[in-house]
């Protein structure tokens, strides 16, 4: 194709004249919008204006099917803060999970990315290995983790039974007290890969004679981390920093596969308990509302993002 | 083994057997004694961190017996295939294809669609760039809950609830964003001044676009391609609201709904898990370069 001979080829096949209307076409100034025009109406009519339709539908009490909506203000907001207990839990555990997601999945990937940063033999293969989980579906990675936590026949426990911990075995993912933290676990194996991408991309760029410079200055691994590497992957943290939040307040898919919000709710997120209020419950009010409680929180923590990527334009 | 570079996790402890160790002989011994202690320590984590797909290997090759009696992570008495074409002929086999289908559709359109955007976005001198870009961003952090209800009545009035179609369209629009984010990280690095002096030639914008800008490109569209086709094979939540019927699921759903069918039956559920996750597999040990270039693209 054009790659292999060259785009100079191309413009010399193409030198020919326009003829006067394709010229007028050319000269149209709104020509840029029409090479536009397939993606944004695209992305307005199933993104943009959903959106803020929902937004609109938060102030009304319907059952989606009436064809009268009752306008109800920011009851269905006041009505989730005082009167849905469930709600509490889903944002709790969304609190949890975005704590723990922060934490976890970003440390891991940057102690990851430090290891493998060095050419060595089979540095390759270590990378492919930790990225991995990371292709996988959530809805596959709560499958599998979910015979992992089988009571009986689960290797969590079975584990805990061969190094002789019998009084740590639980019944993982049906313990109101503790479910929610098994599901962070297992979405946590899954997320761990992208930050170890973003961080590999990151190290690289910091050239390797800064190193060399300090070492023959006499500082050890521990100063150079903190002085060289670690403010150089300052706009990478950030990035991997919104990315993994943005991400961990969408989960939706692995409750679904492991826990479909059980026992008893204590598993619900904002995103899941959406879900249920509107179609199981048919509260499409209050359920919109969830959804813009949802967006509102993750636009806190999308804002330096969406910043740090339209300063570069 | 001594290969190992003094860059990264491993210069901690080197550095300072270099400054303390008198002898290059002894340097060298404490150096490969090192290295072989962190390929030790590099293993085992990499084995603790596929303990889940290998049991899940194990137990998609081991009959249901076999799994109750000796649990998941045992070698398997004998290898049973059949558990695969049992799995496949009891609905994975039409998952699948769903899947193909969707994936295989929506993966072209939404590129060819994002990269002309992308295009205008950084070689049509076009005023609005920004203010249009930063519009599409938006995209990107929209919980696909805000969407739900009225997406709902929008594919109800176009009848397109409960068919591929639908689906389709839905996941070209959730697309563009990342998408275009993408294609435009990459068009901004292509010199002007080949556009340029193709329009000096008289070069029509659109001839430019494909067959300038797009096979320039070829890089980032592969990129994209695989980002975008293992993102749309594993897209979940989209799928469970807008299909209904059994026969049009797509293979994260129908996963989900075997496993909630055939709860026991986990030589089965293996299979089907294994079946529908060879194909990413295959993507990821084929292109895996890829995925760095393509993540890369997005960031900067």
């Amino acid at each position: 194709m054009a790659l292999t001979t060259g785009p100079a080829d191309a413009i010399a096949a193409r030198s020919g004249r326009l003829s006067p209307a394709q010229r007028r076409i050319e000269r149209w100034r709104f020509l840029p919008w029409v090479f536009l025009a397939p993606a944004l109406v695209i992305y307005s009519v199933v993104v943009v204006y959903p959106m803020l339709y929902s937004t609109y539908l938060s102030l009304f009490r319907w059952d989606g099917v009436a064809p009268k909506k009752i306008f109800v203000g920011f009851q269905n907001y006041v009505t989730l803060l005082t009167h849905n207990e469930v709600f509490w839990i889903a944002l709790k555990n969304n609190a949890i999970w975005l704590l723990a997601a922060l934490l976890v999945p970003t440390s891991v990937g940057l102690g990851l990315a430090l290891m493998l940063n060095s050419r060595f033999r089979g540095s390759h293969i270590f990378r492919s290995i930790f990225y991995f989980p990371a292709v996988l579906s959530l809805a596959v990675v709560g499958l599998i983790w979910t015979w992992i936590y089988h009571p009986d026949l689960g290797l969590a426990n079975q584990f805990l039974d061969a190094v002789g911990l019998k009084i740590f075995k639980r019944n993982w993912l049906s313990d109101p007290q503790i479910a929610i933290y098994p599901v962070i676990l297992a979405a946590t194996w899954n997320a761990v890969g992208l930050p170890m991408l973003l961080f590999l991309a990151g190290l690289q760029t910091i050239p390797p004679e800064m190193h060399e410079a300090a070492k023959v200055e006499g500082a050890g691994p521990m100063r150079r981390f903190v002085y060289i590497t670690f403010p150089l992957l300052r706009e990478t943290t950030l990035i991997v920093l919104a990315i993994t939040s943005i991400n961990a307040l969408k989960a939706y898919d692995i409750i679904y596969a492991m826990t479909n919000g059980g026992p008893a709710n204590r598993t619900q997120l904002l995103s899941t308990w959406m879900y249920f209020l509107t179609y199981n419950y048919n509260e499409v009010g209050l359920g919109t509302a969830i959804a813009v409680v949802l967006f509102s929180l993750t636009l806190i923590f999308a804002i330096p993002y969406i910043r740090l990527m339209t300063r570069k334009v | 083994m001594s290969q190992v570079s003094t860059r990264g996790g491993l210069t901690e402890g080197q550095g300072r057997a270099q400054r303390n160790s008198a002898s290059p002989a002894r340097r060298g011994r404490f150096r490969s004694a090192k290295a072989t202690i962190f390929y030790v320590a590099l293993i085992a984590a990499a084995l603790i961190w596929l303990m889940p797909v290998i049991t899940l290997v194990l137990t998609a090759l081991k009959d249901a017996g076999d799994f109750a009696v000796n649990g998941a992570f045992a070698l398997p008495k004998s290898i049973r295939w059949a558990n695969f074409s049992e799995a496949w002929q009891t609905g994975i086999g039409n998952y699948f294809w769903n899947s193909v289908i969707v994936t295989g559709i929506k993966v072209p359109l939404g590129i060819l669609i994002e990269s002309m955007a992308a295009f205008a976005l950084t070689h049509m001198h076009f005023r609005w760039a920004n203010k249009v870009f930063v519009y599409v961003l938006v995209g990107l952090i929209v919980p696909m809950q805000m969407t739900l209800v009225p997406l709902t009545l929008l594919l109800n009035a176009l009848n397109l609830i409960d068919t591929l179609t639908g689906l389709i369209i839905l996941y070209i629009g959730f697309g563009v964003p990342f998408g275009v984010l993408v294609m435009r990280g990459y068009f901004r690095t292509l010199p002007t001044a080949i556009i340029e002096a193709a329009r000096i030639d008289g070069c029509s914008w659109f001839r430019i676009f494909y067959r300038i800008a797009l096979p320039l490109a070829l890089p980032a569209v592969v990129s994209l391609c695989i980002l975008d086709g293992v993102a749309t094979w594993n897209e979940f939540i989209l799928a469970q609201i807008f299909l209904r019927s059994d026969e049009l699921r797509t293979l994260p759903l129908g996963l989900v709904q075997f496993s909630t069918q055939f709860s026991t039956q986990y030589d089965q559920l293996a299979a089907a898990v294994l079946i529908s996750v060879a194909p990413v597999m295959l993507v990821f040990l084929l292109f895996q370069r890829y995925f760095v270039a393509g993540m890369g693209g997005a960031v900067k």
